[in-house]
Formats: C-alpha cells, structure tokens, sequence
C-alpha cells in the first residue's frame, strides 16, 4: 500500500514536472506560400520547417509553439494570392513566409498582406519594384526580404572580373525579373570596373536548346562569360557555350551554386569558374547552420534560397518572440529591429541561439542575429546587405576563394558608384 | 467566422472575374465552335491595358495615363479587341486543332512580348502603381473587397444577360448554324468569315474585360499573369460547367475554381506533416482527376447545352443535344 501511493506520487511528480518543461499548451500559426509543386521550392519549404523545428525545440515563440501551414503557390498568382488570402482569413496568421516569385509576392503584398495587416517575409523575391514600392510608403513596413544577392552580387561579379583581369565579358540571363535586374546591374558595374561587356543575352526557361543564345554570345569573343542562371537552363547553356569552344572563364551568380549544376557540366570544365555569394560573418556561430543542415538533411545547403529562406522564418520567429504574444503583424515588423540590432546580443542560428535570444529579449535587450546569410539587417525598406564571398566548386561541394566583410563589399559598391 | 467571410468575399471575386473570362470563350467556342487556344492573350491584353491606361506614372516604361478608371478599363477591352481582329484576320481561316494551335502560338509570343519589351511593359517585373479606384473612399479592407465583389457580379450579371439575348437572336442562330454546318450557312447566303471575326473578337473583348478586372483586382499584372495555365484553367472550367450553355460557364468557373483552391486548403489542413511538402504535387493530380473524371462520365458538361428550335407560329421547343438534335 504504502509503495502505491509512492508511486503515484512519483507518477504525478513526474507529470508535473512534465507539464512544467512543456510550458505551453498553445500553438501559434505561422504561414508559408511557396511553390512546393516545383522542384526547386521544395527544398525552400523543407528548410523553413527545419527552422520552425529548431524554434519548438526551443520552446516555440512568444509561449506558444509555432505550426507552419504550408500552401503551395504553383507559381502562379492566383493560385497563390488565394493561398495566402486563405492563410490570412481561415488560419488567422500574422507572419506570411513567401512567396519565391516576385511576380507571386508583389500581388500578395498589395492585395492580402498591406490591407490585412499582417507582416510578409519573403526569402527570395528579388525585383527592384518592391524598393520602389517601399519608398512609396506603399508596404507600411510589413514587407521584409532575406534576398540581398542582387546588388551585392553584381558587384562582387564585376570585382572577380576586375581582380582576373578579364577585359571583356558576355552576360546570359535568366529571363524573369531577377535576371532582367541582374543584367541591368552587372552591365552598370562591368562598365564602372572597366570591363566591357560584348553581348547581354536573355535565356528563356525550358527551351530544349540554348544554341541560338549560346552563339550570339560567342561571336562576340568574349574573354569571360557572366552567367545569372538557375541549375536546368544553365547547364543546357553551359553544356552548349563549352561545346563550340567557348571561354572556360566563367563567373557563376549564387544560383549556380548547386550540386546539380557541378555534376552534369562537370567538375572537369569548372576549374576556371568563379562563383559569387553573400556570405556569413566571420564568427564561430555562424556555421552552426551549415553543420546543422548537413546533420539532418544529408548534404551541404547547396541551392538557390535555401539559407535565405532559413534566415526569413528564423528572423520572423524571432520578431514574434519579441513583440510577444497576440501581437499584431504590424508590432511583430516593427519588432523586426529589435532582433537585428548591429548593437545586440549576437545570436547563432540554431536552437541554442534561439534560446539565448529568447533570455536576452526577455530581459528587455536586443539581440543582432547572425544567420545563415550572415549577419541580417535590413534598410528602411526591408531589404538586406550582407557580407560577400568568392566561390569556386570542389569535388565535395564549393570552396571560399575570398571573403569579403560588410565594409568591404560596401566600399566596394560605392568605389563603382 | 468574420475570416471566413473576407475569405469567401475574395474567393468569389476571382471565380466571378475568371467567370467573365469563360463566358467570353463560350461565344466562341460554345457557340461558334471556335477553338481559341490563346484566350490568355486576350486576357493579358485587357489587364495590360487597362493597368497602363489607367496606373500611376512608373520609371522605365510606358504609362501612368492615370485615365478615369471606367475609360481605362474600356481602353484595356479595346486593346483586346483590336489584338483579336488582327489575329482573327490571320488565323480565322484556319478549323479546329489548326486554329488552336495558331492562337496558342499568338498567346506565347504575347507573353514573351510582355516580358521583353521592357520599354513598354516593365518586362518581367510586370507593372505596378497602379490605385485601386475609390480606394481612398472605401479603405483597403474588407469593405473594398466586398464592394469590388458586388462591382463584378454586376459587370458577370450584364455579360450573361448580353449573351443570353445575343444567343437566342437571329444573330445567335447564324453562330451555331456555322458551327454546325459551315457550307450550309454560306449556300444560304450567309458570311461565315465575317461573322466568325464578329464572334471571335466580341469574345475576346469580353475576355479582356476579365483581365481589366483582374488586373485592377491585384493592382498589378506581371507576365506571370499570362501563362498558359490560364487558357487551360479557363477551357476546364468551360468544359467541365457545358460549352454551349452561359449558365454552365459560370458554374465552371466557380467549380473549378472551387476545387483548385479548396483541394490545397483541404491538403494543407488535413494531410499529415511529413506529407505536407508533396500536397503542392498531389493538388495538381487532384485537379486532373477531376477534368479527367467529367470527360470520361458527363462530357456535355455539368449544363448541357439546350438547343432552342423555332417552331412556325413563333413558339420554341426546348431539346438538350442528347435527344440527337445536334
């Protein structure tokens, strides 16, 4: 008998214990438009959950835990305005993560997220028009992006020419808004570096063959090709500019940063290849993203917006557990700040940051998060700098050639001006 | 329940615009038996329009006209209509599959117009600034959206009454005589040409009115807007509501567009977690099973088409295409 009672007191020992680690009973919802019908948005969608994870680890966000519901856009507008005006109206979110297209995110803004109220954070949109439209005091500060490659990127491409010596460069493209802006910028940075750009040709997705755009490029005899493309089109063109003699100098934007693109050119034709890339800052805490996505996914984040997109759900999460419960979407952008503070607590961006993040707000302080991305921090307009690094690829993987700090890529961008 | 409502408000404002869009492609299908394969080019051109006509000025491209909103959506029709007589001009001597493939092939050079022609357009960043009319007036809520809802419904009310009267006219007859029998309409002194053009961009203009609204709905319109999964979208919904019958084309619309974002809805709530990633490929094997399913088990549609005969003494008779008056 007296054993009995021991034990039930112990089992409701334990239950209380329990009850008291768990904390919270509630579930907030966060939620997520991407296109998780094309190849490339799903990898995008996982790690946004892997951040989600990591936070409940942690304990969740602002009390409660966070459940993300996912809705795939299908790259198409509609399909995903409704999904977002859906996630709005029916889930009650104030965080939207999303979407990838700046074509899908644009109508989001300006019909669901702006009149709702509820904040918007994009990991990889990368049209000039939302600066503009932030400018116009048209986002009311609920617009945020994790993308900071476009600028950044140009630059650090026309500073890899410059540094080679390369004097004359064709640019292919990608014909969407990012890559119509990249050509633009790269055109104006190649000629602030004095490298002189023969040929800037736009490449069109899912076309069989890249041989019409591939020789307009090449019979400008280039010394270096400039490539602003995404895995699939840019291994056609590559495939096709190698096998009628072209230059094997080739810069590479942060897209082609894939295991996919290296396997099927081959490692073989990309020794002279330079790639560009925002990168993280110089701390110990930094590669805690890395290591941590190798651990659960198998291989090196190694794709376009992926630790982008990390960044964009860790920073919301963040913003949410420092506006703190039944905050609005506007308080959450508003606490945005707060958590990208330059003069903050530095945080890591794995469960432990998350946790030492939430002590430091707690106590009324601000923490500066170092992400995957590096160390976030956006502009009045939501849109990001960051520090840069050179690339080339390896057997494994990709290798830093050079790494570029904040100051150093903004003294560089404004050496161009 | 007030978020389901703003929800509901939205959602049956785009099925209703996309609903414009497919009676517009029953004239012309359902009735004259056109085989309008680009009726995304009639559409983009609509909402291009009217955004340019009627948008704020923008750096790097044309428009910012800032036209009283009425006249930029008239503007953007106008523009769609006089696309349609140019390809209608060139192609409306083709039948059938050949027609369809020479305006699919007009509707992907739109798009990749749109995206270039970056002086004109905006390119691929698409054209933005564009105020929502008495937008200052009415907030950008929920009290918006549900005037701009009832705003559709109207326009969606006067074209299905329009079609109504134009199919049971004599001019009506003369579009099904042709798409029945071609050679017997002409022997008896009709002119199929003309009043195929007549048929062709009358549809499209109402294509292009969707697209004006559609445009104005979103406030911008980039050539994501103009891919070809809006003809198809638009062709399911006609076919799975009845070709032929204006009644069957707006319930299309509403269906169809009732499965496509309920069937994501209904995936993101109720699958399970380690599912949720794949639902973006599962909706769309959804999507087809159901297009698949009313082809196989009622392809006149969900509305059969009734076919009207004149009796002499001015009565009418009604028979659906199934009692074999074809």
């Amino acid at each position: 008998m007296k054993k009995a009672l021991v034990f039930v007191a112990a089992v409701a020992g334990m239950t209380a214990l329990s009850t008291g680690v768990q904390a919270q009973d509630c579930t907030t919802k966060i939620g997520a438009a991407l296109p998780t019908s094309v190849d490339w948005g799903r990898p995008i969608a996982e790690v946004a959950q892997f951040a989600v994870d990591q936070v409940n680890e942690a304990g969740g966000a602002a009390g409660c835990s966070i459940e993300m519901v996912l809705r795939d856009t299908q790259v198409d507008p509609k399909v995903g305005v409704d999904a977002a005006k859906a996630l709005v109206d029916l889930e009650g979110v104030k965080v939207l993560l999303g979407a990838v297209s700046s074509g899908v995110s644009m109508p989001i803004l300006s019909s669901v997220t702006v009149p709702s109220g509820v904040m918007q954070m994009s990991c990889c949109s990368s049209s000039t028009a939302f600066t503009k439209l932030a400018e116009e005091g048209k986002t009311d500060g609920l617009w945020f992006r994790t993308f900071a490659t476009t600028a950044v990127q140009s630059a650090m491409g026309a500073k890899v020419a410059a540094d080679k010596g390369w004097k004359s460069v064709a640019v292919l493209y990608k014909n969407d808004d990012w890559g119509q802006d990249m050509a633009k910028l790269i055109a104006a940075d190649f000629a602030a570096a004095g490298v002189e750009v023969t040929a800037s040709v736009a490449i069109n997705d899912g076309q069989p063959s890249y041989r019409a755009e591939v020789t307009e490029a090449l019979g400008s005899q280039p010394e270096a090709l400039y490539l602003a493309l995404y895995p699939t089109e840019g291994t056609s063109a590559v495939r096709e500019w190698l096998s009628l003699g072209g230059t094997q100098n080739m810069i590479l934007a942060n897209s082609l940063k894939s295991d996919e693109f290296r396997d099927n050119v081959g490692l073989q034709y990309l020794g002279s290849a330079l790639g560009t890339d925002t990168a993280s800052p110089r701390v110990e805490s930094a590669n805690a993203f890395k290591a941590a996505y190798t651990a659960k996914f198998g291989s090196e984040p190694n794709g376009p917006g992926l630790a982008n997109s990390y960044d964009a759900t860790m920073i919301a999460l963040l913003a949410m557990e420092a506006a703190g419960s039944d905050a609005s979407g506007a308080d959450i952008a508003a606490a945005v700040a707060k958590v990208t503070d330059p003069s903050g607590k530095p945080v890591a961006a794995d469960t432990a940051g998350f946790t030492a993040a939430k002590a430091t707000l707690s106590e009324g302080g601000t923490v500066m998060y170092q992400g995957a991305t590096g160390n976030v921090r956006f502009d009045a307009n939501g849109d990001v700098s960051a520090p840069a690094v050179v690339w080339k690829f390896t057997d494994s993987g990709t290798e830093e050639v050079e790494y570029l700090s904040l100051s150093d890529v903004d003294a560089y961008i404004a050496s161009l001006k | 329940m007030i978020g389901v409502i703003s929800y509901l408000v939205f959602f049956a404002t785009v099925a209703a615009i996309l609903g414009i869009a497919v009676l517009g492609l029953n004239l012309q299908w359902g009735n004259t038996g056109l085989f309008n394969g680009g009726v995304v080019a009639s559409f983009g051109a609509g909402a291009y329009g009217t955004l340019i006509l009627g948008g704020t000025p923008q750096e790097g491209h044309l428009g910012g006209f800032e036209l009283f909103y009425p006249l930029a959506l008239l503007g953007g029709m106008a523009f769609s209509g006089v696309l349609a007589w140019v390809v209608g001009k060139l192609t409306l001597r083709l039948r059938h599959d050949y027609l369809a493939i020479a305006t699919f092939g007009v509707a992907v050079a739109f798009e990749n117009v749109m995206r270039n022609a970056t002086s004109v357009t905006g390119g691929a960043q698409g054209i933005r600034g564009f105020e929502r009319p008495l937008r200052d007036f009415l907030g950008s809520g929920f009290a918006y959206n549900l005037v701009f809802l009832i705003a559709v419904v109207v326009v969606l009310a006067g074209v299905y009454v329009f079609l109504e009267r134009l199919t049971v006219s004599p001019f009506g007859r003369l579009l099904r005589a042709i798409r029945e029998d071609e050679t017997a309409a002409r022997s008896l002194g009709k002119a199929p040409d003309k009043l195929r053009l007549t048929a062709f961009v009358t549809g499209s203009v109402i294509i292009g009115l969707a697209g004006g609204l559609y445009s104005t709905f979103y406030a911008f319109v980039s050539p994501q807007d103009v891919l070809p999964i809006l003809t198809f979208q638009i062709w399911a919904m006609l076919i799975v509501g009845g070709a032929g019958n204006n009644k069957g084309a707006m319930a299309g619309a509403f269906l169809i567009w009732g499965a496509w974002t309920f069937s994501g809805w209904a995936l993101s709530r109720f699958a399970p977690i380690e599912a949720q990633l794949y639902t973006g490929s599962i909706q769309f094997v959804l999507i087809g099973m159901v297009i698949v399913g009313m082809l196989l088990w009622r392809p006149q549609g969900l509305f059969p088409e009734r076919l009207v005969v004149s009796q002499p003494g001015g009565g009418s008779r009604e028979k659906t295409q199934a009692e074999g008056l074809t």
